[in-house]
């Protein structure tokens, strides 16, 4: 109703107009009625009593009248916000502290959480996310997780056979070198089968992106870039679609352009480049992955039919794949494993959320970090409500003043919890701000240079609608119970001026206690999580690796994209080896397949004629392919026999050096040299050839830090059975690694301008294996500091609180004799009762959360009893310091001044 | 002066202050006093009832107020009825009839 509308707008708007008039009214109203009981002979002052009786509350009437109005709640917000603003800027540092740990608690939270987010909860952004599913495979194992990786063959096997689906395609993630030669410059490409963009509904910005027409067998291979990329790269001229890419020293015209915000389904990645998946033969030249059967480089997605359930998908795709797995068995493995093969199956997920590898390498620990910052924000409510109660104890009087007004207790409790909404809120639009800084901090952190991370953190309705929650939440929270105590003042004592009884104002402090030792309970499992991934990260990082870590270069070559014959590759590498040793600079290099600590692993069955010999997986070995230069380089020592050198050519008899642990394994531990493996399994009347040890090295770490070390054997990388097209030279320097670079690219352009050089410190590699526990360590660590620093803040001011309350029992007591020390005493006395329940309560806490941690620690329990000992004297020893001084205060008080305060 | 009062049924106010105020616009405090009148001092409406109750019939646009002089030439805030007023009025008055006659009846029947 219209009229309805303007009279409440006008209300709420004008509102002194509307409030004059009310009292207009009102006022003439109350002189009427005076004046016809003077005219019925009422004396003017009695009648003027009367009518004032008979009326009641003036002020109670406009109340209700205003309630009338029905803009009453706007307004007393208003008011209560008005009036708020007032008493917080009159205690501008307390405002100031408890806004700031307040932002800073949600602004990790909403950071945390933003990721949390992104990488799990966030739809993809294309048509009907939910109606897309992630095909995986069953495997050898029935008990395994299934692998959602297939092969081309298994694909077209898919794709031809399926009809639960409108629309299936597949894609393969990889990287792009755009140089021609020289430093890599690597974009993240895609290899996508014809109807991915089709089946996502994704639509081009420029051109036409690509169709199944593209994806031919022998097709000469077209281009989509993505938006991101075409900005960045073509500043997203209309010129680029038509123009031609570089892939890997291959060119491709580009066809088009994807629409913006679609960045791949792979959550942390964005591709800049697709080609289409018949174009994978023209990098792998005549061998190519679209025919090798056992190469499985392929995801696979779907979309379920309108209507077609996930089960009716899950059950006709189980009866589908005899047929699926039937027709692209690979033929080179053993009948015995082939007719396996075909027993396994296709089963299906929901993939609406995209693919990601983050939510498996850093899902776990985002949950630990989300429970970690939300404990960081309970301490700091608790910091909080601690100040309100103080400062509540300190407004008494003027509560109680409002409260014999009329004022009611909801009212009261009202105004009280809308200042600690305002609090909260302010705390929440800062902590926004350091959310966002922090958010890009902690993507750069966990990125690292084989993987960056790239993620789409803006802000959405869903991380705004948490940190509003948050805000009212830690709001409600800390300012609750100070209303409802500071409410439930006695009038008359209040107004009396003096503060209270005696049992009164102990009371009052007795939940300021409780909130004290809940905050030491909360730090100490902070601190304990803290120092159990602490001393876990330094337990990795100090470990007896093997080889020493600083100042190696890793330059890693490849000599197909080079064009170079491959008859050629040995001699190239070697040349290229020895010119680099030669240069300024570099103390010594080698040059080896594999790279430790690279998170790949090569190896292989190895037998030795024993009849206790290991067997079957247990017969594993890993596998390097090194040059003579390598063990020297990497400062691994060799304990006996030799290192190879120029004997070991590629038509020398064959040789290997092995580790520790493999000679343990495989020989008892006794000096293995001269003695003999061979490779595969035995098989009788088909002789492998004999492998002879020559020499022993000490164990070092092979593809993770976390490992067992693995028996490893060392062949001369001369003798690799296959011709190899890339190979990683190391260069130790005495100066920083990377300052030999420009050189590194001059010599190689010496011998062959084309060669694709790719650069990395070993020290890098090895950092870039710890990110997940190096950001568990650094933030858990940061955390557990702050928490503490929140603690001691409520610990000191809580008990400057307590001290103020008993000044003048302390004032007395010294008036009748104590000693300081006796004061000191009394005070120490309840700290100490109160910080013994609160670790009494954090260390049981601490035991029963710290078994969730238990995977992803290292080198110890995570009842470790060491760390839980010191973060109970650590938190011990800064608590008494925060109690100490206003104890200290309590011991000073001059008698005389209390007394009279009084 | 103890007068009989009776406390008004629940929403009998508005009614009232319709009724007085089809007669002719009148102020708060004369609506009170005709009510007070005509009901032989039986009914007494409070002004913290009143005004509120003004209001809210502003509110459903079937009285509007203005500021006016009153008879001894001060300023004072007039309510008059509107059309819509009126036919709430009408609708109400029978609505209490029928009720009135039927809580008679039933009184009565004894």
């Amino acid at each position: 109703m219209f009229n309805d509308v303007m009279l409440r707008l006008r209300s709420l708007f004008r509102r002194k107009a509307v409030d004059s008039e009310m009292d207009e009214e009102l006022r003439f109203h109350f002189e009427k009625h005076v004046e016809k009981l003077v005219r019925s002979g009422v004396a003017p002052a009695e009648a003027r009593r009367r009518a004032r009786l008979e009326f009641g509350g003036i002020e109670q009437v406009k109340e209700e009248y205003r309630e009338a109005r029905g803009v009453n709640f706007i307004e007393t917000l208003v008011q209560d916000i008005r009036y708020g603003l007032r008493i917080l800027g009159r205690t501008p540092v307390i405002t100031f502290v408890a806004i700031l740990s307040l932002a800073l608690g949600i602004g990790a939270n909403t950071a945390i959480f933003s990721l949390i987010d992104t990488v799990m909860l966030r739809m993809l952004p294309v048509q009907k996310p939910d109606e897309l599913v992630l095909l995986a495979r069953t495997n050898r194992t029935s008990g395994g997780e299934p692998t959602p990786s297939f092969t081309n063959a298994l694909w077209e096997q898919i794709r031809d056979l399926q009809d639960v689906f409108s629309g299936v395609f597949s894609w393969s993630d990889t990287k792009f070198d755009l140089s021609n030669g020289g430093a890599v410059r690597n974009a993240n490409g895609l290899f996508i089968s014809g109807d991915y963009f089709k089946t996502l509904g994704v639509q081009p910005a420029a051109g036409r992106l690509l169709s199944l027409a593209d994806d031919q067998r022998g097709c000469p291979g077209v281009a989509v870039l993505s938006y991101g990329f075409w900005q960045d790269h073509f500043g997203a001229a209309e010129s680029a679609v038509g123009g031609t890419i570089s892939l890997d020293h291959h060119i491709f015209p580009i066809v088009g352009v994807s629409a913006p915000g679609f960045y791949g389904v792979d959550v942390g990645q964005k591709f800049d480049v697709a080609v289409p998946v018949c174009a994978a033969a023209i990098f792998d030249g005549k061998e190519s992955r679209l025919d090798h059967r056992s190469w499985w480089w392929l995801s696979i997605v779907g979309r379920r039919k309108p209507g077609t359930s996930m089960e009716r998908t899950k059950s006709r795709l189980g009866v589908l794949s005899p047929e699926v797995f039937g027709g692209a068995v690979p033929q080179d493995w053993e009948p015995k494993d082939q007719k396996q093969f075909i027993t396994r199956s296709v089963v299906a997920t929901p993939a609406a959320k995209g693919i990601s590898y983050l939510r498996r390498r850093f899902g776990e620990p985002l949950h630990i970090l989300m429970a970690v910052v939300g404990l960081v924000l309970l301490i700091a409510c608790a910091n909080i409500a601690s100040l309100m109660l103080a400062r509540a104890a300190a407004r008494n009087k003027e509560i109680a003043v409002r409260k014999a007004l009329g004022a009611s207790r909801a009212r009261l409790i009202r105004q009280l919890l809308t200042e600690c909404i305002m609090l909260s809120s302010a705390g929440a639009a800062l902590g926004i701000l350091f959310a966002r800084w922090g958010n890009a901090l902690l993507v750069r952190y966990i990125s690292t240079t084989r993987d960056q991370v790239s993620l789409d953190l803006s802000l959405d309705g869903r991380v705004l609608a948490f940190t509003a929650v948050i805000a009212v939440l830690t709001g409600t929270l800390f300012g609750v119970l100070p209303a409802l105590r500071s409410t439930r003042v006695s009038l008359s004592s209040a107004m009396k001026g003096s503060q209270g009884e005696e049992s009164d104002r102990r009371a009052r402090f007795r939940p300021g206690k409780w909130i004290v030792a809940s905050q030491v309970a909360l730090s100490l499992v902070l601190l304990v999580t803290a120092g159990l991934f602490l001393r876990s990260f330094v337990k990795l990082i100090t470990l007896d690796i093997g080889f020493d870590r600083n100042n190696v270069l890793l330059v890693s070559a490849n000599l197909k994209t080079a064009k170079v014959p491959p008859d050629r590759y040995l001699a190239t590498f070697e040349d290229l080896e020895s010119r680099l040793h030669s240069l300024p600079g570099v103390v010594s290099a080698g040059r080896s397949v594999m790279t430790p600590i690279s998170g790949f692993e090569w190896n292989n069955i190895v037998h030795v004629d024993s009849p206790d010999a290991p067997t079957g997986d247990d017969a594993l070995v890993n596998f390097n392919f090194v040059s003579p230069g390598y063990f020297q380089t990497l400062r691994t020592p060799i304990l006996a026999g030799r290192g190879f050198d120029g004997r070991d050519t590629k038509t020398a008899p064959r040789v290997v050096i092995i580790n520790q642990t493999m000679v343990l394994k495989f020989f008892h531990g006794a000096n293995p040299t001269g003695k003999y493996f061979k490779l595969g399994p035995p098989k009788p009347g088909e002789p492998a050839p004999a492998i002879q040890v020559v020499g022993v090295v000490k164990d070092s770490k092979y593809e993770s830090l976390r490992e067992i070390i693995p028996p490893t054997a060392f062949f001369p990388i001369t003798q690799i059975p296959e011709l190899d097209e890339s190979a990683t030279f190391e260069l130790r320097s005495l100066t920083p690694p990377a300052g030999l670079i420009p050189a590194v690219q001059e010599t190689a352009a010496a011998v062959n301008k084309e060669i694709p050089l790719e650069f990395h410190t070993l020290s890098k590699q090895v950092d870039d294996s710890l990110v997940q526990e190096r950001l568990l360590a650094t933030l858990s660590g940061f955390f557990g500091g702050l928490a503490l620093l929140l603690a001691m803040i409520g610990l000191y001011g809580a008990l400057s609180y307590a001290v103020t309350l008993r000044r003048t029992e302390f004032g007395i007591r010294m008036a009748l004799g104590a000693l300081p020390g006796s004061i000191l005493s009394i005070v120490m006395k309840d700290v100490a009762i109160v910080l013994s329940a609160g670790l009494l309560a954090g260390a049981t806490l601490s035991l029963l959360a710290v078994r969730l941690l238990q995977k992803l620690l290292f080198g110890l329990t995570a009842r470790d009893p060491l760390t839980i000992a010191t973060a109970i004297g650590i938190l011990s020893t800064v608590a008494l310091l925060a109690a100490y001084l206003p104890a200290r205060r309590a011991m000073r008080v001059d008698p005389m001044v209390a007394l009279r305060y009084e | 002066m103890p007068e009989p009062r009776v406390d008004l049924p629940q929403g009998t106010l508005d009614l009232l202050i319709l009724r007085t105020l089809a007669l002719e616009p009148q102020h708060g405090w004369a609506i009170s006093e005709r009510i007070h009148q005509i009901s032989s001092k039986v009914l007494f409406v409070q002004q913290g009832s009143l005004y509120p109750a003004l209001h809210r019939l502003e509110r459903r646009g079937w009285i509007k107020s203005r500021w006016g002089t009153s008879e001894n030439n001060r300023r004072a805030k007039f309510y008059e009825l509107t059309k819509l007023g009126q036919k709430q009025l009408e609708l109400e008055e029978s609505t209490w009839r029928k009720l009135a006659a039927a809580v008679a009846q039933i009184l009565e029947t004894n």
